[in-house]
C-alpha cells in the first residue's frame, strides 16, 4: 500500500524524492534518520490520521483517518521510520516533553530560553530579589549524544542594592546509553565557569564539575523523568558539594503538538559543605507546558517552585522556559 | 398563455431548481402547475416571476490536458474543464446569483471523484454546508477543500474507490477543491444562501419563482469575470437576460 498510495509523493525509498511531483512542498525525506527517528510514534500516526493540518504541516498531506484502521496506520508508521537503514538511533517514542528543572534524557536541537524570578522576604530585613535569564542552545553530534552552551545573566536586588551581570558559563555534553521502547537512560557532564562575578553573588568563584544522570519513561499516559546530579566545586571554599535530584511526573491533555502539558516535579539538594552540617532543601513545582505552533517547535512552560523546607531562608520562585526546535518546521511551508 | 409558455419552459428547461420558501410548495409537475393555473380563477396580483438566460463569452476552451499519471484510470489525455465554451460561445459551469432573493442550496453537497475529474465540476452550496466526498477510482485521490484566499478547510485521501467522507465546511465562502495526487483537478462548491443558478451545457440558466422588483444578477465563473446586471421581474412573467464575459482569463 506504501507504493500505491504513499510512494506517489513520498517515493517509493521514502525519501520524498519523485520524477512527478503533484505537490508544490516537497516532503520530508525520511531515509534522514534524524528526521525520521526524532518524533514519538504518536505524531506521526497523527500525520498520517489527520493529514498536515493536523500537526501544523503542508495541509497538501491528506487525512487517512477515514480511509485507514489505527492498526493501518500504526504499520504505515513502522513501515516509514524503516527508511532509516541505519542502527543506534534513539527512538522519538523516548522524546519527552521538557521539564522545567529535570534535565530530560533525549538529546535535542533546541534553543531555550529560562527565565526565573524569586523574592524573598523576612521581617524586620529588606527583601531579597533575583532574577536569572539563561539561554542554552542545544545541539545533536552522533546518534545519540548533544552538547549544550548556557549564558545565564543574573540580576539581584538585596538590602537596598540592584546589581546585574553575566553569571556563570555553563557547557554540557550529553550521551544517550540506553534508548529503548519508552525508556531511555542518558548519561551527561556540565562544567559550570566561574564567569560570574562571586561578589555580587553572580557566581561560585570557582569551576564546578556535574556529571548526572537522566531517565525517562512512560507509566500509561503519564511521563516520568528524573535526574541525579552531583556537584564537585574545585575550590570547596567557594561551593559547596552537592548532591541534586530532580523528579518530574506529567501528561498531555491531548494528542494534538500543541497540546496543554501538565506536570509536577520535585526539585531537592543536598549540600555538603567544607564547614558546617550538611543542608537539605527540597521544593515542588507544579507546571504547566504548551506548544505555540501547530508543529509544536515552539513552545513555553512555566511553573511555580514552592520550597517544602527552610521557609525561614528561601522564597517562592517562578521558573519557566521558552523553546524552540531550530530544525523543526514552525509552521507548514507554503 | 404567457404564463402556461413561461411554466412549460420552466419545467423543461431548468437546470438548476431553486425553491423559494415565500413561496406555497407546489408538487414540481409541470402538468400539475398548468392545472392549477387554469382552475385558479383570477390569479392574485404579485405572482412570481422568473429569470432565464444564456451565458456566453468571446473566450475560447482550453487545450486538454495531458495526462501522465496514472493513465490507466485516467487516460492519456482529459478535457480543460477550467472553460467549457461551445461554438457558438456558449458558457457551461457559470454561477449567477440574484441579489437580494433567498435561496436554498444543497446542506449536503456531493461531490465524486470520477475518471480523475471532480463530478460536478461546479455547484451550488448552502453556508457551512456538509460535503460528501466519494471516489469511482481505483487510485489514490484526495479532496483538498481551500476557501479562495487559500485556507486550507480540510484535506481527506481516498485511497479506494467507495470510501464517502463527510467534512464540515466550517467557513462561508466559496470553496476550491484539488487533489494532491492529480494536480489538474478542480472542482468549485460556490457557497450561497440567495437565489443562484449554474449554467449547462447550452450555457442556460434559470432561475423561477421570483417575487416581482429590480434586482442586481452577479456571475461568477472560475476562470473568467462579468460585470452584474440589472433585471427587473415582473409579475408572472419569464424575464430573458443574456449575460456576456470578458473573454480574457483571471
Amino acid at each position: 500500500m506504501w507504493g500505491a498510495w504513499c510512494a506517489r509523493c513520498h517515493a517509493d525509498d521514502g525519501s520524498g524524492k519523485v520524477n512527478e511531483p503533484t505537490v508544490t512542498v516537497e516532503p520530508m525525506d525520511f531515509t534522514d534518520c534524524q528526521v525520521t527517528s526524532a518524533e514519538p510514534d504518536a505524531d506521526w500516526e497523527r500525520a498520517v490520521a489527520k493529514g498536515g493540518p493536523g500537526v501544523g504541516l503542508s495541509p497538501e498531506m491528506p487525512g487517512f483517518e477515514d480511509s485507514l484502521t489505527p492498526e493501518q496506520i500504526t504499520a504505515f508508521v513502522a513501515h516509514m521510520r524503516g527508511f532509516c537503514k541505519e542502527t543506534g538511533w534513539p527512538s522519538g517514542n523516548t522524546n519527552f516533553p521538557r521539564p522545567i528543572l529535570t534535565e530530560k534524557a533525549f538529546p535535542e536541537n533546541e534553543l531555550v530560553i529560562l527565565p526565573a524570578v524569586s523574592h524573598f522576604s523576612e521581617e524586620a530585613a529588606p527583601g531579597i530579589t533575583e532574577g536569572t535569564f539563561k539561554v542554552v542552545y542545544e545541539r545533536r553530534f552522533g546518534k545519540r549524544s548533544m552538547f549544550e552552551i548556557g549564558v545565564p545573566l543574573v540580576t539581584t536586588d538585596a538590602f537596598l542594592t540592584r546589581t546585574g551581570g553575566l553569571g556563570d558559563f555553563e557547557v554540557a555534553i550529553k550521551h544517550a546509553l540506553y534508548a529503548a521502547g519508552t525508556r531511555i537512560v542518558s548519561l551527561g557532564a556540565e562544567v559550570v565557569l566561574p564567569s560570574g562575578d562571586r561578589f555580587k553573588d553572580h557566581g561560585n568563584g570557582t569551576p564546578i564539575f556535574e556529571p548526572y544522570l537522566s531517565a525517562g519513561m512512560t507509566a500509561r499516559d503519564w511521563y516520568v523523568q528524573t535526574q541525579l546530579k552531583v556537584e564537585f566545586p574545585v575550590d570547596r571554599l567557594r561551593a559547596s558539594r552537592a548532591g541534586v535530584y530532580n523528579a518530574y511526573v506529567g501528561r498531555d491533555t491531548s494528542a494534538a503538538p500543541n497540546t496543554w502539558t501538565i506536570g509536577v516535579e520535585v526539585n531537592g539538594e543536598i549540600a555538603f559543605p567544607l564547614q558546617g552540617i550538611t543542608r537539605h532543601v527540597v521544593a515542588v513545582t507544579p507546571q504547566v507546558r504548551k506548544g505555540l505552533t501547530g508543529t509544536g517547535a515552539l513552545a513555553a512552560s512555566v511553573g511555580m517552585m514552592v520550597p517544602l523546607n527552610k521557609r525561614e531562608s528561601q522564597g517562592v520562585r517562578w521558573v519557566g522556559y521558552l523553546l524552540w526546535e531550530y530544525l523543526e518546521p514552525l509552521r507548514a511551508r507554503k | 398563455m404567457g404564463r402556461l409558455l413561461a411554466l412549460g419552459i420552466l419545467g423543461t428547461i431548468t437546470r438548476e431548481k431553486i425553491a423559494v420558501p415565500k413561496v406555497p410548495k407546489v408538487p414540481w409537475v409541470p402538468m400539475g402547475l398548468v392545472l392549477t393555473a387554469l382552475f385558479s380563477g383570477t390569479v392574485a396580483e404579485a405572482q412570481p416571476g422568473s429569470i432565464t438566460g444564456t451565458i456566453t463569452t468571446s473566450a475560447k476552451g482550453v487545450a486538454p490536458i495531458r495526462v501522465t499519471i496514472d493513465q490507466k484510470v485516467c487516460g492519456d489525455q482529459l478535457p480543460d474543464e477550467a472553460i467549457i465554451v461551445d461554438a457558438q460561445g456558449r458558457l457551461a459551469n457559470a454561477v449567477v446569483i440574484l441579489t437580494g432573493v433567498k435561496g436554498q442550496h444543497a446542506a449536503g453537497p456531493m461531490v465524486m471523484n470520477e475518471n480523475c475529474r471532480f463530478a460536478p465540476r461546479v455547484q451550488l452550496i448552502a453556508p457551512k454546508a456538509n460535503l460528501k466526498t466519494s471516489s469511482k477510482d481505483p487510485v489514490l485521490h484526495t479532496t483538498n477543500a481551500q476557501l479562495e484566499n487559500g485556507r486550507t478547510l480540510f484535506n481527506v485521501a481516498l485511497p479506494r474507490p467507495g470510501l464517502t467522507i463527510t467534512r464540515a465546511i466550517s467557513s462561508s465562502g466559496n470553496v476550491r477543491l484539488s487533489c494532491n495526487t492529480h494536480p489538474w483537478m478542480r472542482g468549485w462548491m460556490v457557497a450561497t444562501s440567495e437565489a443562484a443558478a449554474v449554467s449547462g451545457a447550452d450555457g442556460r440558466f434559470t432561475i423561477d419563482n421570483v417575487p416581482p422588483g429590480s434586482y442586481e444578477l452577479r456571475v461568477w465563473h472560475e476562470a473568467l469575470k462579468g460585470a452584474p446586471q440589472k433585471v427587473m421581474v415582473t409579475s408572472g412573467k419569464v424575464t430573458e437576460v443574456n449575460v456576456r464575459l470578458a473573454g480574457g482569463r483571471d
